[in-house]
């Protein structure tokens, strides 16, 4: 197995093919799962060594048992690194001998137990008990009579006594196989037990040669008893399944045709310790306790008072997972097989085969089994393909198991899943052990799951749809949304027992609970594990195939088996046998209308028909019920089929309404009312009917049966009845709720609309706000702006007016200046005419005489007439001196007080000029910045009105700069 | 189970997946939506037409197919639309009939393989026809398919038979090979192309 491991990176630790995308995942968990194991392993071997203490402490034998057991552990390693030392050798000689065995874990633990037979041997108690359950069987496939009485008597001991004629073909059997164990032992004590085991062969095929000539007779050694470690569980287990047969055998004997209600016949005859046992299990499954096995094993304990069995400790083991090396043998034990095998039984089985192909022409029955043959031929290569175990001869195993048991059971024959179970029990187990297990698996756990209708498979779907509809309301609601019914996937779960479907580790963990509580719970608390662990992600999803695909891969990659089964269990206590019963009970009748429909392919059924026109139909059958009853009145399966039409059209209330999910609310509305309506109106009809039938088998037939079994059918009914109406009352007030939820959806809806409108309002709002003040900013700096110019502007004015004004007082002074200038003028001319009088005069003095005085005043008058003509020009450029005040060249003559005057009036003048220039620059100055300030605005903000401002300031700064033009133009005047 | 899973959804053109109808197609003209069901006898190849078409692989040793597995896979044909198969792959035992009415009940299409080395098959085939006539929705689309063409020299069911059938039921006949991948696109291509198309208003 290890080297196997090494080899082959993408399987798993049990040699299966690992998808590519969970290689990774599966990695991840290897180390959990090899730590898991290792707990387990110690738990369970802690939990052996406990049983054995305390049940036989004082028993010298249980401790030579117990070192043997050690012993016998000690021989398996050798073994097993024997054989892997075999197993690289490529040239295997031992192939033949070693065979099937060679890469079977199983059959590793087979070879181990060889010794325990000795013990068997020599210890005769143990196979006395033995002996006593070997002739059960027997008796059970025989069906003898007296078999009641044995079965009735349960501390086994005693059948020793009651029953030594019938074990008197069994003993004759005895010899035989001690003297096989006799020399089993020998062989095995050989340093090479494989050569051994080859000539132990040999004998065997001598022995029942003609039986094995279709199977090569190397293989047949097949069978290997559990390690005697394991007898405490495997005896409880095995009174389990006396159980279960004992109240199978009391249905047949009692009632050979199939009705529905088999339960309740049982009632009416049987041996009173048959009833007995049969109420003890009927109160069993009915107790609403935790844990069926339980329960049932606290009845056990007290019928076999020899073991106190600690169930809660082995249950709980079991939840923790069987250790890989013990599962193999406490599956058989979990299954009974000890107690379910018929020596021989097996190899009689495949030796039919040669029968059959002889009488083949003139047994037309035997056409079936052919048919299997080939389904089964057709399928052996597709059983895990790949797998290393399933080799040549893993198939040829494969093929007798699958056959043998198509001819052990004809009413099922062989069915696709079976090859799966096989295949993985043949992985675990010899191919007997694995066939009796299979036996046991299929016949009691699964029984009617397989046949040829699949009818319990249906039936328990349904039971799943009621189940997943209870617990996850939401998740179901969602997946009729998309259009997803619950069965498509659940379905192949259930038929392949979760195989292929979860990651291996998961499926072990899964079987090693179902086979430990023996019935169908465990599959369906596994399926509501899984629908709580993935409903959330389920109901994101948006489409019907994004939902299946991501259910079938999110199982599929369920490597948390720890996890899961322990959801399972622990999550669903309530989900009991006692529970699945009732509802089984409650959804049978519809899968059987559907299934003899379809078997006799008449009327055309279809779910296309609404439930308005099923209802319809539906109530006017009982009418036609009774006439037809009339007619035939006695005739069970008309009734049957008649009674269980209407159970169908019952169930369609919960199943038909899921199947049909409507799309609207409205609509499922009225038909849930109609169909509670109908459904009280239908049930008094049939009451009647059902009173007035009665009343005929009464007076005519007094045929007991009957009688009884309308009895039972008629509280079966009204348990109905009632539970429809309970089912119309919660549907009308889930109607309400969901009304209610409607208004309230719907409303919700308005006020988020409204909300959401007020929202968007709001937000517009605060937009247009927010907008205002940005307005608001640009026309408050426009305004401040403005305020600036007209400040500007006014100073201007100001200034213009101080100019004008300084305009006005230097005309004045200019005036001034030019009157006193006109004055100096006149007294100039004046003086000029005196001094021309003063020449005149003096020159007729000096005529007279001349002196050099005169010569001075000659010389001294050309400077006068210079400055006169000087003035006299000046007088004529007067703007030319205006504008450059240059040195101004006066007479001395001109009086000094008017000279200094127009220099003075000069001298305030320039200033002024000056301040006017620099306050001109600095306007000009002030506006070139606003303008630009504006330019600004305007380039950041351009909205209209900053245009508008814009416009207003050019045009006042126009004014000013007119202002100003005008203020030059003035003052040039002035000028 | 030959497969549980399907590859990550390849498709371009998804829908909004709100508009779900119950006769397995969508009301998007652009963007088909179809629920197909795969039937036929044990063994004629239904699940290796599935996993050629989805993932392209074709495996001789697949497994058993218990009860249904579902794949889904988007074409985009010619005309621009989008058709996404959800596609039902059903356990070809007979036993396993019972259980089809669950998985062809509300499909748009339904795809019958026969095995042309095989009468036995072709028989089954048409009590599929049969069976869906009868109980299927209907204006279900049907396709016979003609598995495993490669094996012609082992051939046992003439083309012509097929043909003559198919036209009979008014339904689609190609012959295929999942193992060379013949004809597997152009099966579903055509499937594609027959839907009946949503009005588009």
């Amino acid at each position: 197995m290890k080297n196997l491991l090494l080899v082959m990176s993408n399987r798993d630790g049990y040699g299966f093919a690992l998808r590519p995308q969970h290689i990774q995942r599966y990695r991840e968990y290897a180390n959990i799962f090899k730590e898991e194991e290792e707990e387990r392993s110690y738990k369970w071997s802690y939990f052996i060594e406990q049983q054995q203490k305390s049940n036989h402490s004082s028993s010298s034998e249980e401790e030579r048992r117990a070192k043997l057991q050690a012993e016998a552990d000690e021989l398996r390693e050798e073994t097993v690194s024997e054989r892997v030392r075999q197993e690289d050798d490529s040239s295997d000689k031992n192939s033949d001998s070693d065979g099937s065995t060679k890469s079977y874990p199983g059959k590793e633990v087979q070879l181990s137990q060889q010794p325990e037979k000795k013990v068997q041997l020599s210890e005769e108690p143990e196979n006395e008990v033995q002996r006593s359950e070997q002739p059960e069987k027997e008796v059970q496939l025989s069906e003898k009579p007296q078999k009641e009485v044995q079965l009735s008597e349960e501390p086994e001991k005693d059948l020793k006594l009651s029953e030594q004629p019938e074990k008197e073909v069994q003993l004759s059997e005895e010899p035989e196989k001690e003297v096989k164990l006799s020399e089993e032992p020998q062989k095995e004590v050989q340093a090479s037990q494989i050569p051994g085991r080859e000539t132990l062969l040999s004998k065997e095929s001598d022995k029942e040669g003609q039986l094995l000539k279709e199977t090569k007779a190397r293989k047949v050694k097949s069978w290997s008893w559990t390690r005697p470690s394991l007898h405490v569980i495997e005896n409880m287990m095995s009174s389990r399944v006396r159980n279960i047969k004992d109240l199978k055998d009391r249905h047949n004997t009692i009632n050979g045709d199939h009705l529905p209600s088999i339960k309740k016949t049982v009632s009416s005859g049987g041996s009173t310790a048959v009833e007995i046992n049969k109420e003890l299990w009927i109160k069993e499954t009915s107790d609403d306790n935790v844990d069926e096995s339980t329960e049932e094993s606290s009845v056990d304990c007290k019928l076999a008072p020899e073991s106190f069995f600690p169930w809660k400790e082995l249950e709980f083991l079991v939840h923790e997972g069987v250790p890989k090396d013990l599962r193999g043998e406490v599956w058989q034990a979990f299954v009974g097989v000890k107690t379910r095998r018929v020596e021989r039984y097996y190899e009689g089985l495949l030796a039919e085969e040669t029968n059959t192909e002889q009488s083949k022409e003139h047994n037309n029955s035997k056409a079936a089994p052919r048919k299997w043959k080939k389904q089964i031929e057709k399928d052996i290569p597709r059983t895990f393909p790949g797998h290393p175990a399933l080799d040549e001869r893993g198939r040829d195993s494969l093929r007798r198991v699958l056959v043998a048991y198509a001819r052990h059971n004809p009413s099922v024959g062989y069915c696709q899943a079976m090859n799966f179970f096989a295949g993985l029990l043949l992985l675990l187990m010899p191919e007997e052990n694995a066939f009796w297990t299979l036996v046991g698996i299929l016949d009691d756990y699964f029984d009617g799951y397989y046949t040829e209708e699949m009818i319990e498979s249906q039936v328990d779907q349904l039971v799943f749809e009621e189940l997943i509809r209870e617990k996850f309301p939401k998740l179901v609601n969602h997946l009729d949304y998309l259009g997803v019914q619950v069965a498509w996937i659940s379905g192949p779960w259930f038929l392949s027992i979760f195989i292929n479907m979860l990651p291996w580790e998961s499926v072990l963990r899964v079987w090693d609970v179902v086979l430990f509580e023996g019935n169908r719970v465990m599959l369906f608390r596994t399926a509501l594990a899984l629908m709580e662990l993935y409903g959330p992600a389920l109901v994101t999803t948006k489409d019907a195939g994004d939902a299946i695909t991501l259910l079938q891969s999110l199982a599929g990659s369920t490597f948390d088996s720890s996890q899961l089964v322990l959801t399972a269990c622990m999550g669903y206590l309530a989900v009991t046998e006692a529970r699945l019963l009732e509802l089984r009970e409650k959804h049978r009748p519809a899968v059987l209308v559907v299934v003899e429909e379809r078997s006799k392919g008449g009327r055309i059924w279809k779910d296309s028909k609404g439930l308005a026109s099923k209802l319809y139909s539906f109530k006017h059958d009982p009418g036609s019920l009774v006439k037809e009853k009339k007619v035939s009145e006695g005739d069970k399966s008309m009734l049957e089929s008649h009674s269980s039409n209407l159970d169908d059209f019952l169930s369609g209330l919960s199943v038909d309404s899921e199947v049909d999910s409507l799309p609207d609310p409205q609509e499922h509305v009225i038909s849930l009312f109609l169909l509670s309506l109908h459904c009280s109106a239908a049930f008094l009809n049939l009451m009647k009917v059902i009173h007035l039938m009665l009343d005929l088998c009464l007076k005519i037939h007094k045929y007991h049966p009957l009688v009884v079994w309308l009895k039972v059918e008629l509280c079966r009914l009204m348990e109905e009845k009632r539970s429809a109406v309970l089912r119309a009352e919660e549907l009308e007030t889930a109607l309400m709720e969901m009304v209610q939820q409607d208004n309230r959806r719907q409303l919700s809806a308005k006020v988020e609309q409204l909300e959401q409108e007020v929202a968007d309002l709001r937000q517009v709002l605060a937009d247009k706000k927010e907008q205002e003040a940005a307005m608001l900013k640009v026309l408050m700096r426009v305004e401040q702006e403005q305020k600036i110019t007209e400040e500007a502007r006014i100073g201007a004015e100001q200034d213009a007016a101080a100019q004008r004004y300084a305009v006005n007082v230097l005309q004045e002074k200019y005036e001034k200046a030019m009157a006193s200038l006109g004055q100096m003028e006149q007294r100039v001319v004046m003086a000029e005419s005196m001094l021309e009088a003063t020449i005149q005069y003096q020159s007729g003095k000096a005529k007279a005489l001349s002196s050099p005085r005169s010569v001075s005043s000659s010389v001294e008058s050309p400077r006068r007439r210079i400055g006169l003509f000087g003035l006299g020009w000046r007088d004529r450029n007067k703007t030319r001196f205006l504008c450059n005040f240059g040195p101004i060249t006066v007479d001395c003559n001109l009086p000094p007080i008017s000279l200094t005057k127009t220099n003075q009036v000069m001298m305030i003048l320039a200033p002024v000029n000056l301040a006017m220039r620099a306050k001109i620059r600095a306007l000009c100055r002030k506006v070139e910045t606003t303008k630009k300030r504006r330019e600004e605005v305007m380039l950041g903000n351009s909205a209209p009105v900053a245009q508008e401002h814009t416009d207003l300031y050019r045009s006042d700064k126009e004014s000013a700069w007119n202002s100003k033009s005008q203020l030059l133009a003035h003052k040039d005047k002035a000028m | 189970m030959g497969c549980s899973s399907s590859l990550p959804d390849r498709s371009t053109g998804r829908l909004g997946g709100l508009n779900v109808s119950e006769s397995g197609g969508v009301a998007d003209a652009k963007n088909l939506r179809v629920k197909l069901v795969l039937l036929g006898d044990s063994g004629v190849g239904k699940s290796c037409i599935v996993l050629r078409f989805v993932r392209g692989q074709f495996d001789p040793t697949s497994k058993v197919t218990i009860g249904a597995s579902f794949l889904s896979q988007t074409i985009a044909l010619q005309d621009s639309t989008t058709v996404k198969f959800e596609i039902w792959d059903t356990a070809g035992q007979e036993r396993y009939a019972a259980l089809a009415p669950l998985y062809y009940r509300g499909a748009a299409i339904a795809v019958i393989v026969y095995d042309i080395t095989s009468p036995e098959t072709f028989t089954k085939a048409q009590y599929w026809v049969k069976e869906l006539q009868k109980h299927g929705s209907p204006d279900i689309v049907m396709a016979l398919v003609a598995n495993k063409a490669d094996l012609h020299e082992k051939r046992e069911v003439p083309t012509q038979d097929g043909i003559d059938y198919a036209e009979k039921n008014g339904m689609f006949f190609i012959e295929t090979s999942a193992k060379t991948a013949d004809n597997i696109n152009q099966l579903f291509e055509e499937i594609g192309k027959r839907l009946p198309r949503p009005s588009s208003t």
